[in-house]
C-alpha cells in the first residue's frame, strides 16, 4: 500500500523551494505543490522523480471569476468559511475547498456536480494545543460525514512553511486516524485524489468523458 | 519480581530520527513526548499507552509502546512541532518487536549508508 506516489498539495514555503523539495523527497514524497509563489526559477534544480506544481490560493470576492481565468492553468483553492463563502466558491469552479466550517448536504452536492475536492488541513492538529484542536477535530469529523455520504474526492495537506512542518505519509495517516480516517482513505487522500486534479490541470485535458487524439 | 511470561505485557519498540533546529537533551524529548501524549489522549490514553523512552542520542530515538497502540505513538510524535525554542519534527523510521532489532534493522543501516555515501 505505502509503494504509491504521495502529493502534498498545500505548502507555502518561506526560504528555499529546492531545500524544501529535497526534505519531502527524503520523507518519502513524489510531489508538492506551492501555493502563492512563482516556482519557475525552482524547477530545474529540483530532485529526481520529484514534480512541483504551481498553485493559487484566492479569497471568496466579487472579482473571483476573473482571477480563475486568469490562473487557469493552475491549481486553485479557497480557504472555506462559512456557508455564503462557501457556496461563492463552490459555483466558480474551482479545484479544492480547504477546511470549510459551515459544510452541509447542499454544498456537497454542489461540490460533487463540479467535482470539487474538500481539503483537510493536518497541519492545524500539529499547531493546536487544547479546545482550538478540538473544534478542528470536530469540523473535520463533520466534513469526513459528508465526504463518505456523497463520495466526494478529499485531499489530506500539511499546510507547511518550513521543512519543521512537514510529516512524512505514515505520520499524516496517523493523525487522519484521529478524527475517524481509515487507512485506505487517507492513502487515496494523498495519491489518487492529487494525480486526479492534476489530470485534470493538463493542457490536453477538455471535458470528463472527452479525449484529444 | 518476574512476571509469568503469558502474563507479561506485550511492547513494540518504535525508532525515530529528529531533525532540531538546536541541540535538545533527552529530558526535554521525554517531558514533551509525554505532554503532548497527555493532551492529546488524556491520562487514561497514555496509560494504556505504556510509553518510556529507552534511548535518545540527539538525532535518533527508540521509544516503547504497547503492542496495538502503534498508531496512536505515531501520532503524538507527530504532534511534537516545538521543543523549549527550537523547531523540530520527527520521522518514525521503523518499528521493531526487540530493541536489539530496533538498533540492528534500522540505526545502523542508516547510519552505515549516511557513511556510504559521504565517501
Amino acid at each position: 500500500m505505502f509503494s504509491r506516489r504521495f502529493y502534498d498539495f498545500y505548502t507555502h514555503p518561506m526560504d528555499s523551494i529546492t531545500r524544501f523539495a529535497y526534505i519531502a523527497k527524503k520523507y518519502g514524497y513524489s510531489g508538492i505543490a506551492v501555493f502563492n509563489s512563482p516556482i519557475t526559477k525552482y524547477i530545474e534544480n529540483k530532485p529526481e522523480n520529484f514534480s512541483i506544481y504551481e498553485g493559487m490560493e484566492i479569497s471568496c470576492k466579487p472579482s473571483m471569476k476573473d482571477e480563475i481565468k486568469k490562473h487557469k492553468t493552475n491549481i486553485i483553492l479557497v480557504r472555506g468559511g462559512d456557508e455564503k463563502q462557501n457556496r461563492i466558491a463552490l459555483k466558480n469552479g474551482i479545484d479544492i475547498l480547504m477546511q470549510p466550517i459551515e459544510f452541509n448536504h447542499v454544498l456537497a452536492r454542489i461540490a460533487y456536480d463540479n467535482s470539487i475536492a474538500i481539503g483537510f488541513d493536518i497541519g492545524c492538529i500539529i499547531k493546536y494545543r487544547g479546545y482550538d484542536r478540538v473544534k478542528t477535530l470536530r469540523i473535520m469529523r463533520t466534513n469526513l460525514k459528508y465526504v463518505r455520504k456523497y463520495n466526494l474526492s478529499m485531499i489530506l495537506t500539511s499546510n507547511s512553511y518550513t521543512c519543521y512542518d512537514l510529516r512524512s505519509p505514515r505520520e499524516m495517516v496517523a493523525l487522519a486516524n484521529l478524527f475517524g480516517m481509515t487507512k485506505e482513505e487517507a492513502v487515496d487522500a494523498m495519491s489518487t485524489f492529487p494525480l486526479e486534479i492534476v489530470r485534470r490541470k493538463s493542457p490536453s485535458y477538455v471535458q470528463e468523458g472527452v479525449e484529444i487524439i | 519480581m518476574k512476571t509469568l511470561p503469558s502474563l507479561r505485557e506485550k511492547k513494540r519498540y518504535i525508532v525515530f530520527e529528529t531533525t532540531p533546529q538546536l541541540r535538545i537533551k533527552r529530558k526535554e524529548l521525554l517531558a514533551e513526548i509525554l505532554n503532548s501524549a497527555c493532551s492529546l489522549f488524556g491520562d487514561v490514553g497514555l496509560s494504556e499507552m505504556n510509553l518510556l523512552l529507552i534511548s535518545y542520542d540527539g538525532r535518533y530515538g527508540i521509544i516503547r509502546c504497547a503492542l496495538n497502540k502503534t498508531q496512536e505513538t505515531r501520532a503524538v510524535l507527530a504532534c511534537i512541532h516545538k521543543i523549549g525554542e527550537a523547531r523540530v519534527s520527527i520521522l518514525v523510521l521503523g518499528i521493531s518487536g526487540t530493541i536489539k532489532g530496533a538498533r540492528e534493522k534500522f540505526i545502523k543501516n542508516m547510519l552505515m549508508r549516511e557513511e556510504s555515501s559521504s565517501s
